[in-house]
């Protein structure tokens, strides 16, 4: 789902850029490994993610105690009605691996909208209007880099109360300082530019200026962005849910299930293992998909 | 299952082998007892703390009137040898004169005096202020070895606090006027108890030595090292090493995995803290809502498979309870009215009170996160669209100061005292934010336990009370503790049925 | 120069104070100190009684400026846990996050230079690939995931290392490897670009045409070139460490800056969460004026100030 929309984009926006038609754009969309592998893992765990009721063999929440903590299939005393075993809980492992990625891409996805909101509004404006406002930004900008972000979600939490929207808006409200660099430097170079400068001389306001004239112009780079901070805010979910800040039980996160299991890791390590592991392939999927993308909408290919 | 215990073995020998670089090993050697905390061990002074860990160092270095037997829950002579009282509010006590403090002075009845008027005053600002303040008016010399206590009202616990809340200090030992100073033994204690301290270095090391001048019976090992270790990984470690002989609070399962080795041995004994979950009967949060309704509260109670959860989330001797209180304390009548579990009935008195599809309900929690989700899938399952928040105990706390509440799973250790009184007044005073009954009658009633010195009659107040909380389903009662312990095999640690770990009685094997 | 340097500082100081009054607030909003310090089972009037001994039950505007003002006289006040000043506390455990932090960056750089380097070398071959993997992984993988599957297979099933603490240089093997492995995509593709931009500059062709191969014209010419803007990038990482430092602290149980940080945060311990942020916001802001310093040095053309 996510990674069909963000292509279609893509590729519509391509048509509308003089650089290359799209038909070199599919050409190279399709010649680059990196992207094709991690686009792939990317509409796997989207299925998955989607038909979660349809794969899980058990209710992810339904538990049973005289059944808990039982190995995967594969080790002493591990049964095949629970392959991945059972948690603390007696819960169904695999189930809760499977409903787990509609947590994390969710969040993902949401996070990385919230940070792109904040962050390229902030940036266009600083780098459009540069002086005082520029500084201001600047200055929020180090202020924010230097905060915890562990204070910020125990405070935040506390106050609005936990759910899956406050996560959310915690993880984007701290991810949106790269938008905002790049933005910001992008509209700074094209508010020197010829067909700016004409817009102004033609008398059109800033925010029709930033609309219609430096916006489109950013769409590839932002798309960039948000592909890497989809992987970024998904991590960034899984700290703060295994320092218990996140989202909170009984819902299946990852990163929960992963500070649900350390306390018993010695002796059971598949309860940390496994959910790494998921976490592990969306993440580096999402980044993948990300350099790909760069390189496909970069004039020159792949270029660091 | 050999095969499992096996590679918990070989996992176990391979944390020993890295750990075993590290310090001397502990044991009988050089009997030297090594105790594991989690907790940060940062004051010395019971005047001035709460928390358990304290509680457990405090029987090691001080000696109070009072000794607690644990079994007959009987208080004994200690520093104090015979008490009368003279009326309802005067209480006299005799003392012993050969006890010494750890520098050698010689404790007179004038240094009781002081203590105990130190602590009731408010200047003190001692945790134990609210308490002693509360029936203490003054205490006074009135001879050579005698001193008399004069209370504010009767108070039938007044023994309980000073067996265990008042540690005895030197006269003028926390100063006077501008020099007050309340950190005065925090960090080098001058007590009367078993041990005296030899070191001490906050967060650390704390190094207790055999005081040798003590009046009482001496323990048996000569030193205790009480070694703050935050992780329960590394604690682990250090045992199987033999870098520590002796971790408290230990998960059941890491118990269990442990304690199937030959390198520790696993100690589970009963402790006096219970769960149980409080409902929102008076409606402070909702005055119409769903938990107002006493069928709503009953089917609550029905809908948690608290044998269960006993057995498989607290394990040792962790039994389901039914009246608000440990069955180990004074006056906790095991007769009230029992909710098994029995999630169809609950569904069934749910639509009878009118919500047949659930209602939305939000949980507290703050500790044992399995047992919180099991109590969370629990009610899930007979259709109460349930919201757990598993928050910090200072949110819980603050939140439930504000009413805004609506459930909570709590626990109450009662300080290790066995009897009704001290989980009762805590949890069903009108004033205390714990009691979310709305029940003046039933307040009334815990009162007035506390004002009656007769045993037999308290017993009977408290038969009332837990019936009627029972009856009214204010709580769910859930499950007593268990208290896991993992000791070094060549030690030998008696286990007492309040819970409270007593360092003073280990022995070597 | 001089003026924009004494302008960044002025900044640094001005975010450290943002930064620590945002948290004074966040903190006295999200807990209460005197309920954590008298613990689970406290009734409500210890912890009034502790409330009034220190001091919070004063008005949240008196409590931050009091504390202001202590700083301003260099005093960060007193920890509610450790009965002891905090700079003191600071400074007993600065040891700790410096080991950890700088054996990371070594980490980092041991790991990271030589790779890119390489892959510069021979771009598009399988090295180039394999360096552009381990990046890509590197960044993929959760650090407190990695920090739990060090010690299940370095300290457990392959007991090479400890499980955690902080007493020998052992222990720091794999903490500074998870903290250190977090910089390496970073560091390495800045060392890739950099190098395969030099190394396409006229003087490394004239270089090449005298003769000069490989190893010898990396080090002799191109590394020169392309080692500024990794060593800016590497002093941004370092000020990064001190932060990522509180996750990998507490997992390995090293008695650090960061674990104290999570301790105090966890444990409302106010003076110690400001003064470790205030602490953190300008080792964060030095490392990043440092860098931009370097830039500057490197290439004329940027103009600072």
């Amino acid at each position: 789902m996510t990674d069909t929309d963000i292509t279609l984009t893509t590729v519509e926006l391509d048509r509308t850029t003089t650089l290359s038609p799209g038909q070199i754009f599919r050409r190279r969309m399709f010649g680059h490994t990196g992207f094709l592998i991690g686009a792939g893992l990317i509409l796997i765990i989207a299925v998955v993610a989607i038909l979660a009721p349809v794969l899980a063999p058990h209710d992810p929440f339904a538990q049973s105690l005289a059944d808990r903590m039982l190995p995967p299939v594969w080790s002493e005393g591990g049964r095949w009605d629970h392959i991945l075993g059972t948690d603390q809980n007696g819960r169904d492992y695999l189930s809760r691996l499977i409903y787990g990625t509609r947590v994390s891409i969710t969040i993902g996805i949401g996070a990385a909208t919230v940070g792109l909101i904040i962050g390229v509004t902030l940036g266009v404006i600083a780098g459009y209007f540069g002086g005082w406002i520029d500084h201001g930004i600047s200055f929020l900008l180090t202020a924010q880099l230097a905060l915890p972000g562990l204070l910020l979600a125990m405070a935040l939490v506390f106050i609005i109360g936990p759910s899956i929207w406050v996560v959310i808006g915690i993880v984007g409200v701290l991810h949106w300082t790269y938008y905002l660099v790049v933005t910001r430097a992008a509209t700074q170079r094209f508010r020197s530019l010829d067909f700016v400068a004409a817009a102004v001389a033609a008398g059109a306001s800033p925010r029709q200026i930033i609309w219609y004239e430096i916006m489109p112009n950013l769409m590839s780079s932002i798309i960039v962005i948000f592909t890497f901070e989809l992987g970024i805010a998904i991590l960034a979910e899984s700290s703060l849910s295994f320092l218990g800040v996140g989202i909170q039980p009984p819902t299946p996160s990852w990163g929960l299930m992963i500070a649900e299991g350390k306390q018993a890791m010695f002796y059971r390590p598949w309860l940390v293992i496994l959910p790494g592991i998921c976490l592990f392939l969306l993440v580096i999927g999402a980044n993948l998909m990300g350099d790909g993308l760069r390189d496909i909408t970069s004039p020159e290919g792949r270029n660091e | 299952m050999k095969i499992r215990q096996l590679k918990a073995f070989c996992a176990a020998s391979a944390i020993a082998l890295i750990a075993a670089s590290g310090p001397a090993a502990a044991g009988p050697g050089d009997d030297t007892l090594r105790a594991a905390m989690t907790e940060e061990i940062l004051n010395l002074d019971y005047n001035y703390t709460t928390k358990r860990e304290y509680i457990i160092l405090a029987q090691l270095t001080d000696a109070t009137l009072f000794d607690l037997d644990p079994v007959s829950q009987e208080y004994r002579p200690a520093i104090a040898t015979g008490y009368e009282w003279i009326d309802d509010l005067t209480l006299d006590l005799t003392l012993r004169d050969d006890v010494q403090f750890h520098d050698g002075t010689v404790l007179t009845p004038d240094d009781v005096a002081y203590t105990y008027n130190w602590i009731a005053d408010q200047r003190s600002e001692s945790n134990a202020n609210g308490v002693v303040s509360r029936w203490l008016d003054e205490a006074v010399v009135t001879g050579p070895n005698t001193v008399r206590f004069k209370l504010k009202s009767v108070y039938p616990l007044v023994l309980r606090d000073m067996a265990n809340r008042v540690m005895l200090r030197k006269s003028g030992t926390y100063g006077e006027g501008d020099g007050i100073n309340r950190d005065a033994m925090a960090n080098s204690l001058i007590a009367t108890g078993p041990y005296k301290v030899k070191s001490f270095e906050p967060g650390t090391e704390l190094v207790l030595e055999r005081n040798e001048a003590f009046f009482g019976k001496k323990p048996e090992i000569k030193t205790i090292v009480v070694r703050n270790i935050p992780d329960i990984g590394t604690q682990q470690a250090e045992l199987m090493s033999g870098g520590i002989d002796w971790m408290f609070k230990v998960p059941l399962d890491l118990a269990e995995s442990l304690g199937a080795t030959p390198m520790a041995t696993h100690l589970s004994g009963p402790d006096l803290r219970v769960g149980f979950m409080v409902l929102d009967a008076a409606g402070h949060t909702d005055p119409d809502g769903p938990l107002t309704n006493v069928l709503v509260r009953r089917a609550i109670n029905h809908a948690l498979n608290t044998p269960d959860m006993a057995k498989h989330l607290i394990g040792g001797s962790a039994e389901p309870i039914h009246a608000a209180c440990h069955p180990a304390q004074f006056g906790c009548d095991q007769s009230v009215t029992r909710y098994e579990y029995d999630p169809e009935k609950a569904k069934a008195l749910l639509a009878e009170a009118g919500y047949p599809d659930g209602f939305p309900l939000e949980v507290w929690a703050y500790r044992d996160k399995a047992a919180s989700e099991a109590i969370a899938a629990d009610l899930t399952a007979v259709g109460i669209d349930l919201n757990l928040r598993y928050v910090k105990l200072e949110s819980l706390n603050q939140a439930r100061a504000a009413r805004e509440i609506p459930a909570y799973f709590g626990t109450w250790g009662s300080g290790g005292t066995a009897d009704t009184a001290a989980i009762a007044r805590i949890h069903f005073d009108i004033d205390s934010d714990r009691n979310m009954s709305g029940d003046t009658a039933l307040a009334d009633l815990v009162l007035s336990a506390e004002q009656t010195a007769d045993q037999e009659k308290r017993k009977a107040i408290y038969s009332e009370a837990l019936g009627v909380i029972a009856d009214q389903a204010y709580w769910a009662p859930l499950f007593s503790y268990s208290a896991n312990y993992l000791v070094s095999p060549n030690l030998d640690f008696p286990l007492d049925p309040d819970g409270m770990p007593r360092l003073q009685n280990a022995t070597w094997k | 120069m001089l003026r924009y340097i004494f302008l960044r500082g002025c900044l640094a100081i001005l975010v450290a104070f943002t930064v620590s009054l945002a948290a004074f607030l966040l903190l006295n909003v999200a807990s209460d100190p005197a309920q954590a310090i008298a613990g689970e089972d406290a009734t409500a009037d210890v912890v009034e009684t502790i409330r009034a001994r220190y001091g919070l039950d004063r008005p949240l505007t008196v409590r931050y400026f009091d504390w202001l003002g202590g700083v301003l006289q260099g005093d960060f006040g007193e920890s509610y846990y450790w009965h002891k000043p905090v700079a003191a506390l600071v400074a007993d455990r600065l040891d700790e996050t410096l080991t950890l932090a700088l054996s990371a960056l070594a980490v980092t750089i041991v790991i990271a230079i030589p790779l890119g380097a390489l892959a510069a070398l021979n771009p598009n071959s399988w090295i180039d690939r394999f360096a552009l993997g381990v990046a890509v992984s590197a960044q993929a993988v959760p650090n407190f995931w990695l920090g739990l599957i060090m010690i299940i297979v370095f300290a457990v099933m392959i007991p090479i290392f400890p499980v955690s603490g902080d007493s020998t240089w052992r222990h720091f093997v794999l903490p500074a490897f998870v903290l250190g492995s977090s910089s390496v995509p970073a560091v390495m593709r800045l060392t890739r670009t950099g190098l395969i931009e030099v190394m396409g500059a006229d003087y490394i062709r004239t270089a090449r045409s005298k003769g000069f191969r490989g190893w010898q014209l990396l080090r002799r010419h191109a590394l020169r070139n392309a080692i500024l803007p990794v060593i800016s990038v590497l002093a941004v990482q370092l000020g990064q460490k001190f932060g990522g430092s509180v996750i990998t602290e507490s997992i390995f149980a090293i008695n650090g800056l960061g674990r104290l940080a999570l301790e105090s945060i966890l444990g409302a311990d106010i003076p110690t969460v400001q003064m470790l942020i205030f602490v953190f916001a300008i080792v964060f802001v030095a490392m990043n004026l440092l860098a931009d310093i370097l830039n500057a040095a490197i290439d004329p053309r940027i103009r600072i100030g």
